[in-house]
């Protein structure tokens, strides 16, 4: 767990070209802070929301006199902030750093990026309001008004521009499998946001095509977006670290891939199994579900030398990596009938996607803002202890997290299937659980809180020397990867 | 100058530059498996699973899709064809009862008596009891002139209720014979239900007509 | 992958090929109308009434939708109807007069599709009363009500009978806001139980000779019903 990098004998490799930290970096940092920033304070503000809509599922006089935190809202806001706050503003961070490393060349259009983030986040605020004022869609995942949609649209499209004209503009002409997944998340997101937004808002259609249409957009956002963004971290990472090839590389990398892009948005109409919908819809989803698990077990065959630690980084992509793997197993067995029929509108399915949501995607953004923050922002993280307690209580949180909530929800399952149970009784069931899985909101908000502390020391400093040492006097300088003889 | 920081949380040092990174991976792809000898098992294997996988979701497919049918919202139900249980069907007498008290109450009022000097009684009627062909054809392209019902005379006009030309009805067929059928068991009549293929059948036989009269009534058997 | 336009033409293609799913579904059940039922000389789906339609849109931005369903699942998947929560499986048509349709996604609250056909039927004031005072599982929503004093102004006819004034003070009433009765009145339309012929033929699973279905014979008495305001059909 504590091995140096294995190429620490060899001299290290001449020359500017080769520096850990170049102009890259330090050309992104405005932006990518920026980002970086306004995710990790939506992270916590998210995080307060969470506790909060948690403690409600007990005790629903929870604020309930306050329109603007009653439970439905709450939960709302909660959801938005998590997708289109933490995980849209870190993800687009990672993605367009690792593009413009990869690319070779400095991240132009930062003045774009810069604008987009600011008034994505201000549209994202507006929402909210608006949503704690009533103007709730009442679509999950896509609950922000109508009428500040179109403008983050927008405002997404002048950030993802940085991203296209990183991979037109790059340098080395290869491309790698972090490229593929930044480039389709930065393409495909704006794509079925835009056809949502009209089928389900503008011109909506009619009946239960509504929730076919909701279903796929959610699946859309988490399987073209939200995991490729965390993917394409990954990706890169791992075999920066370790000094290693990825292993299985050629042809099944690529196949996992597009297993994912073509596959992935297929499974949107599991959660209607059993609905007022045509039985060939959600049957179609499972079927995808179950073929999707090939991308998921190539994946981890990829990227097993997370496993060898010795990196924050690496621990981080590690946990991320089994979480999503295992919310991904998850949600293959979850949606085959004779399992929907015990967990089907139960905690369980909110188990299984803050699994893969927060102990997947978003222990992979940790890990790459891990990386990142110290190379662009020129200073060493603030706090190290800081770190280490941030990934304790972040991966303590997310296990008692989801076993609360599994349990919770196999047992609300259960209830609701035996029709003389009583929703009383499913409460008083469910109430130990839900009590843990609060307490486990409670660890990660602590985490959080860390870690927000730690980043705004670490990247506000006023003195540039204030941790001592600049950054690049402290980074080994990095030698040569060799492909493996055959 | 300061060492670099090993192991230490605060900075994760890297292994590999980016431009080494990239080349290595290229160089694998590059190297195409072409040489036989290099097949090892793995990735055989993995070609079983991803094609075990769709296997799967093709059988699953194919229990459960319902044949892809729209109307199909129990795959359990359709899986069993030809058990299928049939539409209920409209029962005559409520339709023709609903049909009865819109349009024709307020000349043969509700209990079938109609208005002495003006409109015929149903009850007990035996232009109701009687031929059918005469029957659907009143009701059909409506009745005009003088008409003796039970010994006494009447004299107003009726409508046309059928599809016909200036129907301001335009009743179905289906519907026609719905009401025929209930007042031929209302009002103490009891008679045979009158059957949409008969009042069809009349229909396509005379088309579009013009009222009615008694005398070209009673020139039909 | 060296080829750009390549990769975004595949990365297209992906996108086409899942929406054609959802295309494919637009095609099935994006023209469905109501059904004309010539018994009755009426179409069903009902349409709501102003105030019930203005109501649906107070359920939706309150977040019902977050612990309350609204769909009923077919016979041996859950124990939807053995909870009296409806008749049959709830059908595409049921929801094609719904500007925002919400069949939510959980639930820690009972099942709403059918409200308006429970036995014992709930009426205004038992969910008014609801709504206002919570209850050990549902949140209060005092903001939708306003509370008066009654001194010197008439009493209003729509004030809650909250029984003893442990809940009001005296000289208060408590009145529901125009809010609290389009959502009232929304929950109270809430009725999917006709009997589509097309939709009940296809999906009644007929009494089976083998025993193992017979969990599914009582499933066809049930959905070959219509509602209980219906008259009955020949059968």
């Amino acid at each position: 767990m504590t091995t140096a990098p294995t190429h620490a004998s060899q001299p290290p490799v001449e020359g500017s070209a080769s520096a850990e930290v170049t102009a890259i970096d330090s050309t992104a940092r405005g932006p990518l802070l920026l980002l970086v920033g306004a995710a990790v304070k939506w992270l916590v503000i998210g995080s307060v929301l969470a506790l909060i809509t948690s403690i409600q599922l007990f005790k629903p006089a929870f604020l309930a006199d306050c329109s603007w935190f009653t439970h439905g809202r709450a939960e709302a806001m909660r959801e938005t902030i998590f997708i289109y706050g933490w995980a849209a503003n870190a993800g687009l961070a990672i993605a367009l750093w690792v593009l413009a490393r990869l690319g070779g060349s400095p991240l132009r259009a930062g003045n774009w990026i810069g604008a987009g983030a600011i008034f994505w986040n201000l549209g994202l605020l507006v929402g909210l309001i608006g949503i704690a004022t009533g103007d709730a869609t009442s679509i999950s995942f896509l609950q922000l008004p109508r009428y500040v949609q179109p403008f983050m649209l927008f405002a997404y499209g002048a950030i993802a521009i940085a991203g296209v004209l990183a991979w037109t503009g790059r340098r080395h002409d290869q491309t790698f499998a972090s490229h593929w997944y930044a480039v389709a998340a930065l393409f495909l997101f704006p794509w079925i946001f835009s056809v949502a937004q009209v089928m389900l808002l503008w011109a909506p259609v009619r009946g239960t095509l509504q929730a076919v249409v909701a279903g796929w957009y959610v699946q859309g956002a988490w399987t073209l977006w939200l995991a490729p963004l965390a993917l394409s971290g990954a990706y890169y990472l791992v075999p920066k670290i370790t000094g290693r090839v990825i292993p299985s590389y050629v042809f099944w990398t690529s196949l996992s891939f597009w297993t994912l892009v073509f596959v992935g948005a297929w499974t949107g109409g599991r959660h209607l199994v059993g609905g007022p919908v045509p039985a060939w819809i959600p049957t179609f989803a499972i079927g995808s579900c179950s073929l999707l698990l090939f991308h998921y077990f190539m994946v981890l065959l990829n990227l097993r030398h997370a496993f060898r630690g010795g990196s924050v980084a690496l621990n981080f992509i590690a946990f991320g990596l089994v979480a999503y793997v295992a919310g991904g197993a998850a949600d293959a067995v979850t949606s085959l009938r004779f399992v929907a029929k015990v967990t089907q509108f139960t905690h369980f399915i909110e188990a299984q996607q803050q699994l893969a949501l927060y102990g997947g995607v978003s222990m992979m953004f940790f890990g790459a803002i891990y990386f990142l923050v110290p190379r662009v922002a020129g200073r060493v993280w603030a706090s190290g202890a800081l770190v280490r307690g941030h990934f304790f209580l972040t991966a303590v949180g997310v296990l008692l997290l989801v076993a609360a909530l599994a349990k919770a929800g196999l047992t609300q399952g259960h209830g609701l299937n035996t029709a003389s149970v009583s929703f009383a009784q499913i409460a008083a069931d469910t109430r130990t659980s839900l009590l843990i899985a609060t307490a486990a909101q409670g660890i990660l908000l602590l985490g959080n809180l860390i870690f927000a502390f730690n980043f705004f020391h670490t990247a506000c400093s006023f003195s540039p020397s204030k941790s001592g040492v600049p950054v690049t006097d402290l980074l080994r300088q990095p030698s040569t990867m060799e492909a493996p003889a055959s | 100058m300061s060492s670099p920081l090993d192991n230490d949380p605060r900075l994760d040092q890297a292994a590999a530059t980016d431009e080494s990174l990239l080349a290595a991976h290229e160089k694998l792809l590059g190297r195409q498996p072409d040489e036989k000898a290099n097949y090892s098992l793995m990735p055989l294997a993995l070609l079983f699973v991803f094609s075990g996988l769709i296997f799967w979701a093709g059988t699953y497919l194919n229990r459960y899709a319902g044949s892809f049918d729209p109307t199909v919202f129990n795959e359990n139900a359709h899986s069993k064809k030809g058990q299928v249980v049939a539409a209920p069907a409209a029962d005559p007498m409520v339709v023709g009862a609903a049909a009865y008290t819109s349009a024709c109450v307020a000349c043969h009022l509700p209990t079938g008596v109609g208005q002495p000097g003006a409109i015929p009684p149903l009850a007990g009627s035996e232009w109701v009891t009687g031929s059918e062909e005469r029957l659907v054809r009143i009701v059909l392209y409506g009745l005009k002139g003088p008409i003796k019902v039970k010994g006494a005379d009447y004299n107003s006009a009726m409508p046309a209720f059928g599809k016909v030309a200036g129907s301001g009805y335009n009743w179905s067929d289906e519907k026609v014979a719905a009401v025929l059928t209930y007042i031929r068991q209302s009002f103490g009549n009891t008679a045979a239900p009158v059957t949409k293929e008969q009042v069809a059948a009349i229909h396509a036989k005379d088309g579009s007509h013009p009222e009615m009269t008694q005398e070209e009534l009673l020139k039909l058997p | 992958m060296k080829n750009g336009p390549l990769f975004f033409l595949g990365l297209f293609i992906a996108l086409v090929l899942s929406w054609g799913v959802v295309m494919e579904a637009n095609h099935q059940l994006g023209s469905l109308a109501p059904y004309l039922d010539e018994n009755e000389g009426r179409a069903y789906p009902d349409r709501a009434s102003g105030l019930a339609a203005r109501g649906q849109f107070v359920y939706a931005d309150l977040g019902c939708a977050a612990c309350h369903t609204q769909q009923v699942r077919r016979p041996d998947f859950g124990s939807d109807q053995a909870r009296g929560w409806g008749d049959r499986q709830s059908f595409a048509r049921d929801y094609i007069h719904q500007t925002r349709v919400l069949l939510g996604e959980s639930r820690v609250g009972p099942d709403l599709a059918n409200l308006a056909t429970r036995k014992p039927p709930y009426d205004a004031e038992d969910l008014l009363k609801l709504l206002y005072t919570g209850s050990a599982q549902h949140p209060a929503y005092k903001f939708l009500f306003h509370e008066r004093a009654t001194g010197t102004v008439q009493s209003s006819q729509n004030a809650l009978k909250l029984g003893s004034g442990a809940v009001v003070p005296a000289g208060r009433e408590i009145v529901p806001t125009e809010r609290a009765q389009s959502l009232v009145a929304y929950l109270l339309s809430l009725n999917n139980s006709y009997a589509y012929p097309a939709e009940t033929a296809t999906n009644t699973v007929a009494p089976a000779k083998e025993g193992a279905h017979n969990a599914a014979a009582p499933a066809a008495d049930a959905a070959g019903k219509s509602a209980p305001a219906h008259p009955a059909h020949s059968k």
